[in-house]
C-alpha cells in the first residue's frame, strides 16, 4: 500500500465525522508519511507500519461517538457509541453489546412495571367512578372512599416507581459512556 | 504479539515524552514503536483522545526541512497526570519484580 491508498482508504472509512475532524486526522497522517519519507523510509514502510487504515479510522469513529454521546445524551447516540465499539473486535461484542442489551431490556421491564402499576391505581379510580353506572357489570367488594384511597396510593406509587427508572436510566447512559471510554484504553492492541 | 495493554501504559509513554521537550507526532510515534511493538497507526488515535481530554495542546511550528510540523505540549494537567500514572507504575512493577524474585527464590 502506498501513501495515496492509505489516505484514501483512510479518509473513505472516516466519511461519517464531520469534515473539519476529519481535516485533521488525515492532516496528522500526511505529516507522519511526510516526515518518515524525509527520513529515508518509503511509502509502502510506512504504510506498513501504521497498519491497517480501516482499523484506525473505526477507532477514531467510536471515539467520536463516545464523546457524542457524553456530551449529547440522546437514546440514538448511546447506541451509536457501543454499536462503534463493537466494531473494534469481538471481545466487545462480548464484553461491551451482551451486557448493554441485558441491562437495556432490564431497564424497559422496569419503566413497563412502573407504567403498569401507574396504569392500575388509575384504573381503580375509574373503577370507582363507573361502578355506580353499571351496577350489573362492576362489583366492588371495599367501599367508595377505601376503593379512592387505594387508587390513589397505587398511582403514586408507580409515579414513584417511574421517577426511580429515569434516574436509573440516567445512571446507566453515564456509566455506559465511562465504561466504553475505559475499555478504548485497554484495547489498543496490536 | 496480541498484549492487551493495561490502562495508562501507552499514555505514560506519550506523557513522560511530552514532559522532557515538545515534540511532533511522528517523533512520539518513532520512539514508542521503537521501544513497545504496536500498529504505529493507533498510536495517532491516542493522542487525539488525550488531547480531547485536555492533558496537552498542539501548536504548528516551522522546520529547517519544509513544511510546518504539529507539535504536542503539555498542559498542567498532563504533566499532574504524568507524575501520578508514574508513580502507580513504578509502583505495580515493583509489585511483579517481588512476586517474580521471590517465585524463583525458592525454587
Amino acid at each position: 500500500m502506498n501513501k495515496h491508498e492509505f489516505l484514501t482508504t483512510l479518509k473513505n472509512n472516516l466519511a461519517s465525522m464531520p469534515e473539519a475532524e476529519k481535516g485533521e486526522i488525515l492532516y496528522d497522517y500526511e505529516e507522519h508519511f511526510r516526515i518518515g519519507q524525509e527520513d529515508g523510509k518509503s511509502e509502502e514502510e510506512i504504510a506498513a507500519s501504521l497498519g491497517d487504515p480501516r482499523f484506525i479510522a473505526r477507532q477514531f469513529k467510536a471515539d467520536f461517538s463516545i464523546n457524542q454521546a457524553a456530551t449529547n445524551t440522546s437514546a440514538g447516540n448511546i447506541f451509536k457509541a457501543v454499536l462503534a465499539t463493537v466494531g473494534l473486535g469481538f471481545f466487545n461484542l462480548v464484553f461491551v453489546f451482551g451486557p448493554f442489551m441485558g441491562l437495556v431490556g432490564a431497564l424497559i421491564v422496569f419503566f413497563a412495571a412502573a407504567l403498569g402499576v401507574t396504569v392500575g391505581g388509575l384504573g381503580t379510580l375509574l373503577v370507582v367512578f363507573l361502578a355506580p353506572a353499571f351496577p350489573d357489570f362492576i362489583a366492588m367488594d371495599v367501599s367508595p372512599v377505601v376503593a379512592v384511597f387505594m387508587s390513589i396510593g397505587t398511582t403514586c406509587l408507580g409515579l414513584l416507581m417511574f421517577i426511580g427508572c429515569c434516574y436509573l436510566a440516567k445512571f446507566f447512559y453515564k456509566g455506559t459512556v465511562k465504561y466504553l471510554k475505559w475499555n478504548m484504553d485497554i484495547i489498543t492492541r496490536k | 504479539m496480541n498484549i492487551q495493554f493495561k490502562k495508562g501504559v501507552l499514555e505514560l509513554c506519550v506523557l513522560s515524552m511530552l514532559f522532557k521537550k515538545d515534540c511532533y507526532g511522528y517523533e512520539l510515534v518513532n520512539e514508542i514503536s521503537k521501544n513497545i511493538l504496536i500498529s504505529e497507526g493507533t498510536i495517532y488515535p491516542l493522542l487525539k483522545r488525550l488531547k480531547d481530554e485536555g492533558y496537552f495542546t498542539t501548536y504548528l511550528e516551522e522546520s529547517q526541512e519544509g513544511p510546518p510540523r504539529k507539535y504536542y505540549k503539555l498542559t498542567d494537567l498532563g504533566a499532574s497526570t504524568k507524575v501520578e500514572l508514574e508513580k502507580e507504575w513504578f509502583s505495580f512493577v515493583e509489585g511483579v519484580n517481588k512476586i517474580v524474585k521471590e517465585a524463583n527464590e525458592r525454587e
